[in-house]
């Protein structure tokens, strides 16, 4: 009796040793595959951009246009090199136009030169800008890109982070007064979304900076800025309320009427009901019984949008006069500079992939429905 | 004076606004219940059951057009609380409900133990592990394995999981459970176990039901008394044996001769035509248009007889 229970209990700890270890194997495949799958997909995302940053090579042309067109002008422009015949001239221009094309690469036929920026760019190395310069100089890529990082950072970070916690919650307390004041206001008010935040950004810029002069017309802080860190800020945030409140201004009412909607949704689920009939007061049955289930579906939204600021916003930092990497970007497209929109594109792709990645795992710990790398 | 009833419900009205009208659910339902006894509401889809136990339980839609009446519980007038009053004095502690779709009535990623567990917790303060060895217990009452309190709903089958809304329903020991259809998706093996169960239940812990349903014959089982519902009224109330053997209202009669009988010659009979609209029931009788025994009378609003102590609005028992 006591061998046959003992055997059992062996049987038993066995079974689990070896389920344990078939989710560990099912884990590690899964975990493989979603990676393989996800670098192919950066890699054809990011070969893409290549191709298209380049115009499929004919950009190629225009620098080459642009390198013969300028050193012609310069060498017969030199009074140093009057004295050279024609021959001798025209023989120092090819020489030239030959060096400055090496310099670029560009003697190398495109397509192989599209296959090392894509390697160089899959190993984070993004070489030298074409022409571009940071503000401190430098023609690094990665200093083109990482100085504009902060200020874009905390201008969209910090609006993007208020307007979806401001609207998750609100749009919380509006799903539980359906049909209030409030709530059909700001149905009302959605459409105003339809306009983008820099369309908002000129007409505060006209009342608060021109009309009221409260605060300041555009740029990051005061010029000369201030030496102590504290005043610092003070300026930095004086600057950030006009983009800052334009960004959320935008986009408030229609983000709360999708939330509010989508938890309109949910709050219509039988078990909510249960929850109400069970007296739960109405703080445990939004958190335990709308919020949880729903969880998988606000820290997706919450993931894109943290990986949304990568880019920051063109239009309204142009408006802004923000020094943000959406304006670095836009330059670089306008200027041809490949490895600056190569870099950014990559960058961005990886904050993705690595994204998607995670949010799979997330999803089954905040889900038991969910399961891993199961069918 | 004694309260010989547990629950008194008195000209009870619950009208929903559409775009169309009013639509009168429960329409002036008079109702008793005593002690220990379990009532059956019998009626077709659509007659305004689980409206009723919806106005019982104050769960009501956003669209309520009027919501009033006197619903007496244990000798505590339940329609003068406030709604935070009511959520601490008679939800889940004096009356509790078993769903009609439990499929969908437990909350997808909570263990399904917390769930049933929790109402103790709200209600009577107690610590989660005290909580949680007061559903073991529930969940042993209703014929649930205790380790599938840390389940999830969604690794529960239908039955297990109607268990687990009983075990719910019961496990702050209320007076009163409603069950509104509670076996109505359920395959007909597992109706009578959850029928068996329900009966152990009452001669165990004492408690009275409301059992909502159109499933006549299942309910017979656990009746002491059957209110009849028809277009938001309640048109027959009978002690159980009586109402079984010798329904008196035409309607009653018909839907006891609609139950399929494996034995004898008698074909199960229908009941032609539709029941009428909540928007405009008629003002007389409201089965007159369906009606083999109707007469003149049937156009005026008949009240309540009594006939040996059973109810029915008909004109025919005048």
């Amino acid at each position: 009796m006591t061998e046959s229970t003992a055997v059992q209990s062996n049987e038993a700890a066995s079974f689990a040793q070896k389920s344990a270890s078939q989710t560990f194997n099912r884990l590690l495949k899964y975990t493989a595959v979603r990676l393989v799958t996800l670098f192919v997909t950066v890699v054809i995302g990011v070969y893409l951009t290549i191709l298209i940053a380049n115009m499929g090579g004919y950009v190629d042309q225009i620098l080459k246009g642009e390198i013969r067109q300028g050193i012609s002008t310069a060498v017969s422009m030199d009074p140093a090199l009057r004295e050279l015949s024609v021959e001798q001239r025209s023989e120092m221009i090819a020489d030239r136009i030959r060096i400055e094309e090496e310099r670029l690469g560009l003697n190398r036929p495109f397509a192989i030169r599209s296959l090392t920026y894509l390697w160089n760019a899959l190993r984070l190395e993004f070489g030298r800008a074409m022409n571009m310069t940071s503000d401190s100089g430098s023609r690094l890529v990665k200093n083109i890109i990482l100085e504009r990082l902060p200020s874009t950072l905390v201008l969209f970070g910090l609006s993007n982070l208020a307007l979806f916690f401001t609207s998750v919650f609100l749009a919380l307390a509006l799903s539980r007064h359906y049909g209030s004041f409030i709530d059909k206001a700001v149905v009302a008010l959605s459409p105003t979304s339809a306009a983008p935040p820099w369309f908002y950004g000129i007409f505060l810029i006209l009342i608060f900076a021109a009309l009221l002069r409260w605060l300041p017309f555009g740029g990051m802080v005061a010029a000369p800025p201030p030496d102590n860190p504290f005043e610092y800020a003070l300026s930095l945030m004086r600057h950030m309320i006009l983009p800052a409140s334009s960004l959320i201004l935008s986009s408030i009412f229609l983000s709360i009427y999708n939330w509010r909607t989508f938890f309109l949704i949910y709050s219509s689920e039988d078990y909510v009901e249960m929850a109400k009939a069970k007296g739960l007061n109405s703080r445990d049955i939004e958190r335990r019984y709308i919020l949880r289930p729903t969880l998988p579906t606000i820290i997706t939204s919450f993931a894109l949008l943290l990986i949304g600021l990568w880019g920051g916003a063109i239009i309204t930092e142009t408006v802004f006069n923000w020094p943000g990497l959406g304006r670095t970007v836009f330059r670089a497209i306008g200027q041809y500079d490949t490895p600056v929109i190569v870099a950014s594109t990559i960058i961005f792709a990886y904050l993705l992939a690595v994204t998607v990645f995670l949010l799979d795992f997330i999803y089954a710990l905040v889900d038991p429905r969910v399961k891993v790398g199961g069918n | 004076m004694a309260e010989k009833n547990l629950l008194t419900i008195k000209d009870l009205v619950l009208y929903f606004r559409t775009s169309k009208g009013a639509v009168k659910a429960v329409d002036k339902v008079n109702f008793e219940l005593g002690f220990r006894e379990a009532v059956v509401v019998l009626g077709e889809s659509g007659c305004g059951k689980t409206s009723l136990a919806k106005a019982l339980l104050r769960l009501l839609p956003r669209n309520v057009e009027a919501y009033s009446g006197s619903i007496v519980l244990d000798g505590l007038d339940t329609m003068a609380l406030n709604d935070e009053e009511y959520r601490q004095q008679i939800r889940w502690v004096r009356m509790s409900l078993v769903p009609q779709a439990a499929m969908n009535s437990l909350n997808p990623v909570l263990r399904v133990g917390d769930q049933v567990a929790e109402p103790m917790m709200v209600h009577h303060g107690v610590k989660k592990e005290e909580a949680l060895e007061q559903a073991k217990k529930m969940f042993q009452h209703v014929g649930v394995p205790a380790d599938f309190l840390t389940r999830y709903a969604f690794e529960l089958s239908g039955g297990m999981r109607q268990r687990v809304a009983i075990a719910m329903s019961l496990v702050t020991a209320p007076s009163l459970i409603v069950l509104d259809e509670p076996t109505s998706a359920l395959d007909v093996l597992t109706q009578a176990n959850i029928f068996n169960v329900l009966k152990r239940i009452k001669k165990e812990l004492e408690i009275s039901f409301i059992l909502i349903t159109h499933d006549i014959a299942t309910s017979s089982e656990l009746a002491d008394r059957v209110a009849v519902m028809y277009a938001g009224q309640i048109i027959e109330s009978s002690d159980a044996m009586g109402f079984f053997t010798e329904p008196l209202h035409p309607y009653s009669q018909m839907l006891m001769a609609s139950v399929p009988r494996l034995r004898g010659d008698k074909e199960p009979i229908f009941i032609t035509g539709q029941p009428p609209s909540l928007l405009n029931p008629p003002t007389g009788c409201r089965f007159a248009d369906r009606c083999p025994q109707r007469f003149g009378k049937c156009d005026q609003e008949p009240p309540v007889f009594e006939k040996e102590g059973r109810l029915v609005k008909c004109w025919l028992y005048e």
